[in-house]
């Protein structure tokens, strides 16, 4: 079954016409290993083996999926270190993993990985269920302040520290629930064992239903669906999360594979569309592309800049 | 988006199970994949059955990741590969009896109470006679423990969701493993130690931290060890060991088979189902009641139903009627009803609460896992305004094991009748190559040697827990839980703002904790007899 | 002295095995405590499960020496005997089938076996010299003696598994091609 939708997909491919001419000119030597750093069937899962499967219906690639999650991307990080640097294989993690993850792990320096290209970005935000009756986050910091116990459920490292940076610039203590995935916040929201919790796009369906609510963007600019939502600047906090779903691949990559798997990948997020494009446009937002010497340093200021949240996270 | 009602997520379910992608069409009738699959499962189930020294476990661990990889990894798959391995537990639940009644070797270990009956009957040239009671009392007992299931598992759930808080929720996975470890298997030492050890095994590699814990520097380690890896190598591998072993003891004493003719009338009428119908009552009560309960096997229903209809044999029986053990068509309807009413009940506590109570369990929470899309456990129960893609998803699996039975009823006493021969395959070739194909199997599935190092590895640890009389189940039943176990509690202490005493602060998180140590200590007191 | 019964053996076993575990490895090999402090409260630490799961095996252990069992299961020489044999066959097997395709190609092909993992017939030396190897040999071992149909049964089984999982599924690597 999977064959034949297969051949359909490239026959749909070989109607559009490939702007990348990179990526017709080199191929790679064998086939190439994609792992995914993120649990199977969750959004940033689906979004890397839609990618996937529309490179193999465009170039004729053959592409062979692999999990290697944990750690907040960093295993899959570890994986690519030894691997062969001609483009056979890649991984997608997120800009966080480069950023405040290998920062606060103390596991090296983003250089241990050859940025290739970002895919998307998130619409990170503080989301409750609309029945708790709280329109934004001064609402729950109301509540917090009169008493009531509240509790913030996170999925990374960054967003626990913003979490706390919230509540001690506004004089409250949230109790902070980390768990593994954003899927794992909703379902904790859904379920009544968190309060408020970050949501960094999966919440769409549920904001536009009017089931949740976005109550802050943890972004520096305002969210797509709530754009009346306040910034956290608002409420004092100098810090956001604006990470970005990116590929990576072993450390001194060649420079032409690299290249060409950048502007491959580039062509189908951009594809309008195309199923990865849907996708990405549905649950984050819309495609970011960023590659290059612009990638590389902007992942490098993550990393640099990481250390600023992580010792007031601390204090 | 208008409400969605229960009754609109049951159609949800329905429709979802005969709209799916479509098959191929049948006198212009779509067909869809998931009735395909879920014949498929059945036929294959019902021939794993029948082969002594293959089952249901077995036949899921091989075809899971081939079924993945048919259908992928996206929500669609879920329906067509979960009803996949539902056929599989069905068909083997009632092939079982075949090799059973023909030549007195149980097709899987709980058709053992099958063969003090069937066999009789079979010398006594009633093999086909024997075969369609065993039918039909293991599909109506299969058919009454799925009704229970479609009517208890939601409303468990939704208590479930609405009573229990993190706090409770942890001490409910306690109290489950610690019933687990202490029913089965023959001691709850063995229970606790084996389960200990699969805690263990989970927690490599796992955890918060960025250092992986106890990978000991390892890079196959720090990833933690897959959890295909380790439960086909405790369940399957370590299985096949311990058969090929008792060949190579025998090889040189095998016996022949013997094949009696059938004589006089075979079919079975009215009068007959009539006298067996109120064994197949009990003894689907009892399957079903103690299905519920996690953890604790078929073996056990069959036995107890057995003793049952015994008992109300002895009491009732006309004198020319053979006793229990001479070939009693009560005794094959009792042990069969039995048995089979216990696959049902098992799935309840996996659907309501997310812990698997059997092997059966355990693999459908591995595909839905590997697949993604279908979290079980109380959540998939919510009856949400917006379309609650996993609920509709629960539904179309009840729709599945409907589906099966009515397959079960209808086309599974024919197939039972045709697949004696398989019994004639020598074990001490086929167990080889099923090695082989499961190795092979938990490769495509994780893509890495070292699973299937792991894979052999668990594969000779649970070899020496069998020969130390050790369940593994309760090991498996650890690997599958503790990340959940770890992951709730910490998040419980962290809501609680770091409680130590969260665990005994609410009244029904302590109930539950003191039953988990009541249920250790009074097995503890008073030893039983093993329960394979 | 008096002879120890397995139970007491598996007990005491059991019992070694959690201190050491609990009071070596885990303190040895985990970054984080029991718990731990983080962003001004308590957290659960990485040592926390793993330490209670060995409390398990710990409690298992003593239960073990005060159970009255009858049961006195444990491995006898003759078990020990067939599982050691089972143990060697597939590891050499599996040795086999992860190093013997790089082996052959990297003396007979002008590429790196990673380079060929999905050309046949080079996909499939490892897995047949494997697998065949394995199922020949378990045979062998069962019935005592080596015979032709072992060998036929063991060719056409790994035949079989070929066709079942590469001949029609694309995605799908035999074991080691997938990871080399």
């Amino acid at each position: 079954m999977k064959k034949t939708l297969k051949l359909a997909a490239a026959a749909l491919a070989g109607v559009c016409i490939s702007t990348a001419a990179f990526a017709q000119d080199w191929t790679p030597p064998g086939p190439i290993k994609m792992m995914i750093a993120f649990a199977a069937g969750g959004g940033a899962d689906t979004q890397a083996r839609l990618i996937a499967e529309e490179l193999e219906a465009r170039h004729g690639w053959k592409i062979i999926p692999e999990q290697v999650t944990g750690k907040g991307g960093l295993n899959a990080v570890n994986a690519l270190k030894g691997e062969a640097t001609d483009g056979t294989a890649i991984a997608m993690i997120v800009t966080e993993t480069l950023g405040y993850n290998m920062a606060s792990a103390k596991a090296g320096q983003p250089t241990d990985v050859t940025p290739i290209s970002t895919t998307a970005g998130t619409q990170m935000a503080v989301v409750s269920l609309a029945s708790k009756g709280w329109k934004t986050l001064g609402d729950v910091i109301e509540a917090a302040k009169g008493g009531e116990q509240i509790r913030f459920g996170v999925m990374t490292g960054q967003l626990g520290d913003l979490a706390y940076i919230i509540g001690k610039e506004n004089g409250v203590d949230f109790n902070i629930i980390s768990v593994r995935g954003g899927k794992a916040v909703m379902n904790g929201l859904n379920a009544g064992d968190m309060d408020i919790g970050f949501g960094a796009g999966v919440q769409a369906k549920a904001v536009a239903s009017g089931d949740m609510v976005e109550l802050a963007s943890a972004r520096s600019d305002a969210l797509i669906n709530s754009p009346d939502a306040p910034l956290l600047t608002d409420y004092g906090v100098s810090y956001v999360n604006e990470t970005a779903f990116m590929f990576a691949g072993p450390p001194n990559m060649d420079a032409g594979a690299r290249d060409a798997i950048a502007a491959a990948i580039a062509d189908v997020v951009n594809a309008e569309g195309g199923k990865a494009n849907a996708f990405i446009t549905r649950a984050f937002g819309g495609p970011v592309v960023l590659h290059g010497a612009e990638l590389e340093s902007a992942v490098q200021n993550d990393f640099d800049a990481s250390g600023a949240l992580i010792q007031a996270a601390s204090e | 988006m208008t409400d969605l009602g229960t009754l609109d997520y049951i159609w949800l379910g329905v429709l979802a199970v005969f709209q799916g992608p479509e098959a191929f069409s049948l006198l212009g009738l779509p067909i869809s994949v998931t009735v395909v699959m879920v014949t498929f499962g059945l036929i294959l189930g019902i021939v794993v059955g029948a082969t002594p020294g293959l089952g249901s476990v077995i036949a899921m661990a091989i075809s899971l990741p081939i079924l993945i990889s048919v259908f992928g990894f996206n929500s669609d798959a879920l329906l067509p590969v979960l009803g996949f391995l539902i056929g599989v537990m069905k068909g083997s639940t009632v092939g079982g009896a075949v090799p059973a009644i023909l030549f007195n070797t149980p097709g899987t270990p709980d058709a053992y109470m099958t063969t003090l009956d069937g066999y009789p009957m079979a010398r006594a040239g009633k093999a086909r006679k024997a075969l369609r009671i065993s039918h039909f009392s293991s599909v109506s007992g299969d058919t009454f423990s799925d009704i229970v299931l479609i009517l208890c598992a939601p409303f468990l759930a939704i208590l479930v969701e609405a009573y229990l808080d993190l706090p409770e929720k942890t001490a409910l996975l306690i109290l489950s493993l610690s019933f687990i470890a202490a029913v089965v298997g023959g001691s709850a030492a063995k229970g606790l130690l084996s389960c200990g050890l699969g805690l263990l095994a989970v927690y490599i590699g796992t955890g918060e931290d960025f250092y992986p814990r106890l990978s000991l520097g390892a890079p196959a380690l720090s990833d933690g060890i897959p959890i295909t890896a380790a439960v086909i190598g405790i369940l399957v591998i370590g299985a096949i060991f311990f058969e090929l072993e008792g060949l190579w003891h025998q090889s040189r004493k095998a016996g022949r088979i013997e094949v009696t003719r059938d004589e006089g009338d075979q079919r079975l009428h009215w009068a007959d189902i009539r006298r067996i119908l109120p064994y197949i009552g009990r003894s689907a009560l009892i399957g079903t009641s103690i299905g519920a309960l996690p953890g604790i096997g078929s073996t056990l229903a069959a036995t107890i139903g057995y003793a049952t209809g015994k008992r109300r044999h002895d009491r009732n029986k006309a004198k020319e009627d053979p006793a229990f053990g001479q070939g009693a068509p009560e005794g094959i309807a009792a042990t069969e009803a039995a048995n089979s009413s216990v696959s049902g009940a098992n799935l309840i506590p996996v659907l309501s609460l997310g812990i698997p109570g059997n092997t059966a369990a355990v693999f459908l929470i591995l595909a839905a896992e590997s697949i993604g899309g279908l979290n079980p456990g109380p959540a998939v129960f919510k009856f949400s305004t917006e379309q609650n893609p996993e609920l509709v998803i629960a539904f179309g699996l009840f729709t599945t094991m409907i589906i099966a039975n009515l397959l079960n009823w209808t086309v599974g006493g024919a197939m039972m009748r045709w697949l004696g021969v398989l019994v004639r395959i020598p074990k001490h070739y086929l167990l080889p190559v099923v090695l082989l194909l499961t190795l092979t199997s938990l490769y495509v599935q994780e893509t890495a040697m070292s699973a299937v190092w792991f894979g052999f590895g668990f594969g000779l640890l649970g070899y020496f827990m069998k020969r130390f009389g050790i369940s593994p189940l309760p090991f498996v039943i650890g690997f599958v839980l503790g990340g959940r176990l770890e992951a709730t509690a910490r998040q419980a202490f962290s809501a609680t703002g770091g409680d130590p005493f969260f665990l005994l602060k609410s009244p029904i998180a302590a109930i539950f904790i003191l039953a988990a140590v009541a249920v250790v200590y009074f097995s503890f007191r008073k030893p039983k007899a093993a329960n394979p | 002295m008096r002879k120890l019964s397995a139970n007491t053996a598996l007990g005491l076993g059991c019992i070694a095995v959690a201190l050491v575990v609990a009071f070596v490895w885990i303190p040895l090999d985990t970054d984080t405590w029991l718990v731990e402090r983080k962003r001004g409260k308590y957290i659960i630490g990485d040592s926390l499960a793993p330490t209670l799961a060995m409390g398990f095996v710990l409690v298992a252990g003593l239960l073990l020496l005060l159970e009255k069992g009858e049961s006195d299961e444990y491995p006898r020489r003759d078990n020990l005997i067939f599982i050691g044999a089972m143990a060697g066959i597939g590891i050499v097997s599996l040795l086999l089938m992860r190093w013997a395709g790089p082996g052959i190609a990297a003396l007979f092909a002008s590429e790196e076996y990673r380079l060929l993992r999905d050309t046949a017939p080079w996909k499939y030396i490892g897995f047949v010299l494997g697998g065949v190897t394995m199922i020949f040999t378990m045979i062998t071992f069962v019935e005592e003696r080596p015979s032709w149909r072992a060998l036929w049964i063991a060719l056409v089984a790994v035949a079989g598994i070929i066709l079942l999982y590469d001949v029609p599924f694309d995605d799908i690597l035999l074991p080691p091609n997938g990871d080399v």
